[in-house]
Formats: structure tokens, C-alpha cells, sequence
């Protein structure tokens, strides 16, 4: 039997692998490998510049040509395609100004104080004895003068209970006065601020939040509202809740309106005929659920003119344009949606207030007749000059390369979780296969991350993502997530002094944004755990013949994800509630979770020609 | 809305030598020989008392407490700011030579290193001084500011090189060979 090179492709939603294996008397024996990242979408003809680039990357590790390779094996790419989307479903709008609650880093003084609000530099000419007021402290004025001018009114007999200042001064005004009083600043939207009107302000001591103005009972006692006025102030009330200061002004037009935005409803098509529907405001919970009453999927429409609507006909339109077919061919066959809390900015308020809105992420999948995979085979062929053949299917392959895992055997359950979908295979005994693919992966946790951090930035998202943190202390030791301390010997850079940093192996990124290291950890586990332990059950039901996943035992998981450092450990802790035993695969007993797919199209066409 | 037309006066007694600070709320600001005394304005003509009382005032609004001493033997940004981190309680300490060019430095850092840099002078703000006092406290407090924003102008360089040289020149005049640095006690008098 003579011998043979083959090459093993896998394109995938994020990453590209090969592997390469000399064939002699029907035994691979595996050269080299090598992963690049995707070029294009799966399945285009733009992948083949990505699959050029990492032959030519494995061909020189294992110092052989191009041309020396035989037969060049591709994934048939399973014709899915995914999508991600986000929207929000509520917004909170102030339409008259009649709340400043904000977390200045440093308010001055502490308590609660109510008057009627009034202009520094107007206090002597305005005020009557014995009303209270609040002064508002624009941003012309010094802090040493305004604070000068308080005491001057204060020994003059004017009441003064507290003051909204424009500039960062609350302190430095506070440390000047005779008599304490809380003060709120950085307000940028002073002018804002309606003069004459009742006012209530509250400063909580460091560490502490407001307590009273976070209250409905709280303000009706401060501003004497009837039940129905309370019943209007309470969305004020909730808008303040875990502030360290905030101020209320009272103005008779004033209200605070939550408004559900229509973000529309879904309509599911499922076998038999069956039709349900779900509005995304009912949020992810009730989707899911809606479509586990469903059972099989054919298809999702969106309503048209609502966000939602505009995404599923995005994704169509795209898909369409890629495959050659028209929209409507294009069927939707799986989606995983996700509450998420996107910090948006509040509209109509006065200091650039921030409110966490829900909304819901959408991961959606699309299977179509036709993915070129075709053509891409043709132009790899064409340019690199060696015989390329489509291999079998995805999920086949990736259990032939998991099997390679020293201690494995028929029959066998993998979870392959990418970038892009989340796949689980079963092999019985016999060597039947049965396979699920759902969308969301890795790339709808990065998503989630970059939203709920309000990053903005999916580079930096994937990196907090992949890596755990840690708060640099000083420049000799950091506190590490788990809240034990790594000493250096040399010092960390600069740069990083007193922040909150990304650990890489290649060295240490500060984050510039404000949360603490444990708010981000939190927000990324919580997005691992929304994204994978949700798939990963769903997936696993799918595959297990019975339905009921206590009926298994063994899981292996391969694919980007499985490399996570925390998601393997969450998924074996969620698992273990079953009595499955989950674990990392250890492709060829060297690769980690890496490479099975590759490795399974080099494996299946030595297996072919052995039945032959 | 009227604004209070109103001028700020300085005023630093010296009271003796500079010790090593305990205080770990504390950030320990050194100015250069000639600050606020042969020497009465920036590069910009900015007066020196609103550039010391901006920095002063960014540190007391984050609650740390802000200590002024004046180097006396070396007039090097880098130099005088890394003693200035080595007397205080925190380790932050911040140079601020008479042109205005100014820097946070640490204690555990080389001398040459920093934590933020502002080499353009002519380009500093009063509103960028209180914040370069406002991220010097924090990083005092142990919290994580995000570095202050820095302007950058080709022009600056060829415009205010020779400028910039020759004040440095004459700060160093006013040097005092072998001298320990001096504790001060800045007072900031308001004038209606």
C-alpha cells in the first residue's frame, strides 16, 4: 500500500484547524496542525484564504509541501449559519425634569435635606425667614466663594438644608461650611434645574446607600403626597434605589414614565402546522418555554416594523444573498434567546443618569439548501493545486476525532461548543450517529459581555471573556478573582498601578472602565452560564434517545469553548446534578479539546478505504 | 446670574525640613525651587496660586489629605515627584515644576518611570490640574482612576521649545546645592 498525505479541514464559525497525517498500510500518523482564524463567514468562498493560510502554516511544521499532500478532506460545513442580535424592551424616560439621581464619586456631607431650590449668588435677595432652602451652585462659582457665601447666609439667618453643585466640589464645599449640610454635585445639566421648587436631597455616608428618596413612602412623607401622587413618584423612588445621593424636585407637571418599548413578537412554526407566538417583552424566559411546548422548529418569523422583525429578515436577506436563494427559502432552525441588562442612558435627565434596561439577546441559526461549500472546495482546489475532497458530516467527524481521547470508546456523547453554535453528537454501540446543532456559543457570551459592561469594544470583550482578572494592589502584588494575593518578584508595569487587569499570558491589560473586578467576573460568569449551561442541556436532550438526560452517563467535550477556563468546570458541576460524567477531550491524547474534526476527516477516509 | 469677580493669593511659609509622611490618605505634592517665588507663572501664563490650589483642591475633594513641599537641590521633574512619592504616607507623590509640566509618580517605580506623564505644558489646563489631584488621590485611596485625558499638539514643540528651555534655566537658578527639601504650608487667600 503505498503511502499517503492527507489533509483534514475544519472551518468553523471562528476558527479554521487542519491537521495533517501520513497514511501508511491504513495508519494515520499525524504530522502537524494548525488553527488560524476564519476568513469570511463559514462555508463562503471567502474561507479559503484562512484555509490557505493554515495548510501552508501546518505543511512547514511538518516540513512538506503543499504539493506533497494528496488529498485535501473538508468538513462539509454543516449549511448553519448564525446570527446575534440584541434589543432592548424597556426604557425609562423622565418627561419633566424632576430627578437627579446619581452616583457622584464623591457628594459631600451626609443626611437629608428639603427646601426650596435657589441660585447661590440670589439667596439674600430671595429667600424669607424661616423657609428652607437648597442653593444650586452653577459652575462659575468657586468652591471657596460659594462656601463663603453660605456662611454669610447661614449667620445671617437663612435656613440652607443642602445644594446641587454643577462642578466635582462637594467636598472641597463641604470641608468650608460652619454647619454641615449634604451636597450633591458633578449635576452637568445644571440649568436644568427648576428654581423655586420644593426639593429634597439625600447623601448617604461612604459605603452606605440613600435610604429615604429610594423610598415611595419615603418621598410622599418628605413632599406630603396624597396615595394617587405616590403611585406617580414611585418610578422615581425605583430609579434612585442603590444610590449614594440623589435629588428630587418636585414640579407639578413632573412624572416619570417606564415605557415598554414594542419590540415585537415572534411567531414560531413548528411540524404538523402548529403556529405559536411569544412577544419578546415576556422576555427569554417564556421564548424558551414557548419553544420547548413547540418541539420541532421549521421556521421563526419576526413582526415586521418592530426590532425583531428587522433582525430575522437581516439574517435572511444576508443568507440569501450568500447562497444565490431568495429570502423566503431561507428557513430559521434553531435560536436561543437571553435576558440581558444593558445600561442605557436615561433620557431627559439632568446628569447623565444611567438606568439598567432589560432586554433580550437573540442567537439565531439558518439552514439553507445550498451552502456554497461546493465552490469552496473548487477554488481551494484550483489555487493550491491538490485534490480536495467534501468529507462526511460535521458532528460524524468531530466523534471520530473524539474518540482518539485516550480512555474512550463506543458508545460515545460529545459536546463540540464553538464560536458559533453549540453541537452534541451521540454514537450508540452500532456506530449510529445522532447529532443537534444549536445556535449561540462563544461569540453570544462575548456579546453579552460587551453589552452589559457597555464596553463597546468586542476585542477587549473576547479578552475579558478568555481570561481571569485581577486588581493590582501595588506594583509588587495583586489580588486575584478568588481573593488570594500573587506576590512579584518584578514589578508590574506602571500603567496597571491600581487597576483592574486582564491576565494574559502575554502580559497584563488594565480596564479603564469604572467596575469593580468582582461586578465584571460576576457579569461574565453569569453570561457563560446563561449561554452554555442553557445550550448544553438543550443540546444533550436532543441527542439522548430517551429524552431524559439521567440516561447518560459519559460526555465529552471538545471545540473553543471546551478550552474556557471556567466553562468545562461549570458544565461538569451542572452535569453532575444528572450523574453525568463531563470532562475535557484530549484529542490524540495531546490536542485538548482542539482539533477533532480535522482529526476525525483524516481518521474517516482511512476508515473508508479499510472497508473497501 | 453674576458672576463674583474675586483674585486668589498665595502664600507658602516654609516650616522646615520635609519629613516622611504616615499618613496613608496622604499625597505629598513637590513644587520646583522657584514655584510661586522667583517664579510666578506657567509657560501659558497661568498664575502659579490657581495651578497649586486646582491639584490641591482635586486631592481634598476625593478625601485624601495633600501635603506641599518644595525641592530645593533638583529641579528635574522625575527626581523631585519620585522623592516627593518617597515622603508620603501613600507612596503617591506629584511634580509640579514652574513652566507647569507635571507627574505622578509612585514610590516602588524607577525614578525615570511614572504613573502619568503630562510633558506638554503650554497645553495643561486648570481643569486638567484638578483632575491630575483628583487621579493622584485616588490612586492614594487604592481606587482605579482612568488616566486623565492628555491633549497633544505637534505645534507645542517648536512654539515653546526654546521657551520651555529657558525657564527650566531659570528654575535652576534658583537651586540650592545639597539642601534637603523644605515643608510648606500653602494658603490660599481669596480677595472679593
Amino acid at each position: 500500500m503505498a503511502t499517503k498525505i492527507l489533509a483534514g479541514v475544519d472551518i468553523g464559525n471562528s476558527s479554521t484547524e487542519v491537521a495533517i497525517a501520513k497514511v501508511v498500510d491504513e495508519k494515520a500518523n499525524f504530522l502537524s496542525e494548525h488553527l488560524v482564524k476564519t476568513t469570511g463567514i463559514k462555508g463562503t468562498v471567502d474561507n479559503v484564504k484562512g484555509i490557505g493560510m493554515a495548510l501552508r502554516e501546518a505543511a512547514k511544521k511538518a516540513d512538506i509541501q503543499i504539493l506533497d499532500i494528496d488529498i485535501i478532506r473538508l468538513n462539509d460545513a454543516v449549511p448553519v449559519i448564525g446570527d446575534l442580535a440584541m434589543d432592548l424592551i424597556s426604557e425609562t424616560i423622565i418627561t419633566e425634569s424632576s430627578m437627579i439621581g446619581h452616583n457622584p464619586d464623591t457628594p459631600g456631607g451626609a443626611g437629608l435635606g428639603v427646601g426650596i431650590t435657589v441660585l447661590v449668588d440670589q439667596m439674600f435677595d430671595a429667600a424669607v425667614r424661616g423657609l428652607d432652602y437648597i442653593v444650586v451652585i452653577p459652575k462659575p462659582f468657586d468652591y471657596e466663594w460659594a462656601a463663603h457665601w453660605i456662611n454669610k447666609a447661614e449667620k445671617d439667618g437663612i435656613s440652607i438644608t443642602g445644594a446641587i453643585v454643577q462642578k466635582d466640589d462637594g467636598v472641597l464645599i463641604h470641608n468650608r461650611l460652619h454647619k454641615p449640610i449634604p451636597i450633591v454635585d458633578e449635576v452637568s445639566l445644571i440649568e436644568k434645574v427648576p428654581l423655586g421648587k420644593m426639593a429634597a436631597i439625600e447623601v448617604a455616608l461612604p459605603g452606605h446607600v440613600i435610604r429615604t428618596l429610594s423610598n415611595p413612602y419615603g418621598l410622599s412623607t418628605v413632599f406630603q403626597l396624597n396615595p394617587e401622587q405616590t403611585k406617580q413618584i414611585a418610578l422615581v423612588a425605583k430609579a434612585l434605589v442603590g444610590n449614594r445621593s440623589a435629588v428630587v424636585i418636585r414640579t407639578p407637571q413632573g412624572e416619570v414614565v417606564e415605557r415598554k418599548i414594542e419590540a415585537g413578537r415572534i411567531k414560531l412554526a413548528g411540524t404538523n402546522n402548529k403556529q405559536l407566538e411569544v412577544s419578546i417583552n415576556d422576555g427569554a424566559g417564556e421564548i424558551m418555554r414557548t419553544y420547548d411546548n413547540l418541539g420541532d422548529l421549521l421556521d421563526v418569523k419576526g413582526e415586521t416594523g418592530t426590532n425583531v422583525g428587522g433582525m430575522f429578515n437581516g439574517l435572511r436577506h444576508d443568507l440569501a444573498e450568500l447562497t444565490g436563494q431568495s429570502p423566503n427559502e431561507i428557513k430559521i432552525s434553531d435560536f436561543l434567546a437571553v435576558d440581558a441588562i444593558i445600561p442605557t442612558s436615561i433620557s431627559g435627565s439632568m446628569a447623565g443618569e444611567l438606568s439598567m434596561e432589560s432586554g433580550v439577546a437573540l442567537a439565531s441559526m439558518v439552514k439553507t439548501n445550498k451552502v456554497p461549500v461546493q465552490k469552496v472546495a473548487a477554488l481551494l482546489e484550483q489555487e493550491l493545486g491538490v485534490r480536495v475532497e467534501i468529507g462526511g458530516i460535521e458532528a460524524e467527524m468531530a466523534i471520530l476525532g473524539s474518540l482518539t481521547t485516550p480512555g474512550t470508546r463506543k458508545p460515545i456523547v460529545i459536546l463540540d461548543m464553538g464560536g458559533g453554535s453549540t453541537d452534541a453528537a451521540m454514537m450508540n454501540e452500532t456506530g449510529k450517529i445522532t447529532s443537534s446543532h444549536l445556535a449561540g456559543a462563544g461569540d453570544m457570551v462575548t456579546m453579552l459581555i460587551n453589552s452589559e459592561l457597555a464596553l463597546g469594544d468586542k476585542e477587549l470583550a473576547e479578552r475579558i471573556k478568555k481570561n481571569p482578572l485581577g486588581k493590582v494592589m501595588s506594583l509588587f502584588h495583586m489580588q486575584l478573582e478568588d481573593g488570594t494575593i500573587l506576590f512579584s518578584e518584578t514589578p508590574f508595569p506602571p500603567h496597571t498601578f491600581g487597576k483592574v487587569v486582564i491576565r494574559e499570558e502575554s502580559g497584563l491589560t488594565p480596564l479603564t472602565i469604572k467596575a469593580s473586578m468582582d461586578k465584571i467576573r460576576d457579569i461574565r460568569r453569569s453570561a457563560k452560564r446563561r449561554v452554555f449551561v442553557t445550550n448544553v442541556l438543550r443540546a444533550l436532550k436532543r441527542v439522548v434517545p430517551t429524552g431524559n438526560l439521567k440516561h447518560l452517563s459519559f460526555v465529552v467535550m471538545v471545540g473553543g469553548s471546551a478550552l474556557d477556563f471556567e466553562i468545562p468546570q461549570m458544565l461538569t458541576e451542572e452535569l453532575g446534578k444528572y450523574g453525568i460524567v463531563a470532562g475535557f477531550a484530549n484529542i490524540r491524547g495531546t490536542e485538548g479539546p482542539r482539533n477533532a474534526v480535522a482529526t476525525g476527516l483524516v481518521l474517516s477516509s482511512v476508515k473508508e478505504e479499510v472497508l473497501k | 446670574m453674576t458672576t463674583a469677580a474675586f483674585s486668589i493669593e498665595m502664600k507658602l511659609a516654609e516650616i522646615g525640613p520635609a519629613t516622611k509622611g504616615t499618613n496613608p490618605r496622604e499625597v505629598v505634592v513637590a513644587i520646583a525651587p522657584a514655584f510661586g517665588k522667583e517664579m510666578n507663572k506657567t509657560i501659558v501664563k497661568v498664575d502659579h496660586a490657581l495651578v497649586l490650589r486646582e491639584i490641591l483642591s482635586g486631592i481634598e475633594e476625593q478625601g485624601a489629605v495633600p501635603r506641599v513641599i518644595r525641592s530645593l537641590r533638583t529641579a528635574d521633574l522625575a527626581f523631585m515627584a519620585h522623592g516627593a512619592a518617597k515622603m508620603s504616607g501613600s507612596g503617591i507623590g506629584i511634580g509640579l515644576q514652574s513652566r507647569g509640566t507635571t507627574v505622578i509618580h509612585q514610590r516602588d517605580l524607577d525614578p525615570l518611570s511614572n504613573l502619568e506623564l503630562f510633558p506638554q505644558s503650554p497645553l495643561i489646563t486648570l481643569e486638567t490640574y484638578r483632575a491630575i489631584g483628583r487621579n493622584a488621590a485616588m490612586y492614594a485611596l487604592g481606587e482605579s482612576p482612568s488616566p486623565v485625558p492628555v491633549v497633544n499638539d505637534q505645534m507645542a514643540r517648536p512654539k515653546y521649545q526654546a521657551a520651555a528651555a529657558l525657564l527650566y534655566l531659570k528654575e535652576c537658578q534658583s537651586r540650592v546645592a545639597e539642601a534637603k527639601p523644605v515643608e510648606l504650608k500653602a494658603e490660599f487667600i481669596i480677595k472679593d
